[in-house]
């Protein structure tokens, strides 16, 4: 059989056959696995342009400088270690910054502050309105998630649909 | 200096380069030269292939894996929703198909043609929102690769039976 100038013999169309199940199975597969994503997800209608994720130094005076009424911390999950997300899970507090968490954390924007006995934790994406922050007891720990560090561009993030953001606490216990 | 008085000077430094050999080493380095564009020339189509299919099949596998990981990519639908999903999949699937054609080689330059037109959209869409950064550029690599395929006449290791 020819089709646009090209012969294929019937080993060729059992080849694409076997394929194109082949990738049906494998959708099927993504298809009920598809909430097992990232915490918390980031995600994003485009890339945005954004100034390098910044994590604060402690506030002289937290009273003053809050930005929200602390809510009330949430109690812990599954360790992080454990989740299928923890081998590209960066941290970010307590610093310093590795190199990997600043590329992870591009297209957005986290601040962490000392806030009392603990910590508050705002995470965004760049470019939009901040949401509120968080508060975390004393010990926790945050963490910028980035499966695929190749959608980092410059200061863009060409896919927010893969980055994520986690609180642990001291234990590496999941608050968020 | 004109295009033909660099020609002439680069000419005769290489006459110069070979004379300085013995005449039986001067034949061998021919041979061996004449010898390596012939393999070059018969292979490097297929090494195209076999590499444009990685790619492909890469991200083919993954978008059908974890297409949660890939809705950000999805331009106008919201990244959350189920047709963003739907659509990574179908894309994957489609990056699957086209990279099995185009590395068995069955229909070579219209699954070559398919993939082009995929990379035309994907480096468009990646410069209207992102601009002409790195990335989209590697792109234009992969579309530059995926051209030169749909116009391969000469192919070793085809699957057309």
């Amino acid at each position: 059989m020819r089709i646009a100038g090209d012969t294929i013999g019937p080993r060729g169309i059992a080849v694409l056959a076997v394929s194109a199940v082949v990738g049906v199975l494998l959708g099927l597969h993504g298809w009920s696995g598809r909430h097992n994503g990232l915490p918390s997800t980031l995600a994003g209608s485009g890339p945005r342009p954004s100034a390098p994720a910044r994590v604060s130094r402690p506030a002289r005076s937290p009273a003053t400088t809050s930005p929200a009424t602390p809510s009330p911390a949430p109690s812990p999950g599954p360790k992080l270690s454990s989740q299928s997300y923890a081998s590209y899970s960066y941290q970010v507090w307590p610093g310093p910054l590795s190199t990997a968490a600043k590329a992870a954390a591009t297209g957005l924007v986290i601040a962490v502050h000392r806030h009392g006995s603990g910590i508050m934790v705002t995470a965004g994406v760049a470019g939009r309105p901040a949401p509120t922050p968080r508060f975390y007891p004393a010990g926790a720990k945050v963490f910028v998630v980035e499966a695929a560090l190749g959608d980092d561009s410059g200061n863009s993030d060409y896919n927010l649909g893969d980055d994520g953001l986690v609180v642990t606490n001291s234990q590496e216990r999941i608050l968020q | 200096m004109s295009n033909t008085a660099w020609r002439n000077r680069a000419a005769s430094k290489s006459a110069r380069s070979k004379a300085s050999l013995p005449a039986p080493d001067r034949a061998r380095a021919g041979d061996l030269a004449d010898r390596a564009t012939q393999v070059t020339a018969e292979w490097a189509p297929t090494a195209a292939r076999v590499l444009l299919g990685l790619v492909l099949a890469w991200f083919g596998y993954h978008e059908l894996m974890a297409p949660q990981l890939w809705t950000g990519y999805v331009p106008v639908i919201a990244p959350g929703s189920g047709l963003a999903l739907a659509a990574v999949l179908v894309h994957g699937w489609v990056l699957l198909m086209l990279a099995v054609a185009i590395t068995a080689g069955v229909v070579l330059r219209l699954a070559a043609a398919v993939a082009a037109l995929l990379l035309v959209q994907i480096v468009v869409t990646l410069t209207i929102t992102g601009g002409l950064t790195d990335l989209t550029l590697r792109d234009v690599g992969v579309l530059g690769l995926a051209v030169c395929l749909t116009g391969a006449t000469r192919q070793r290791a085809l699957l057309t039976a």
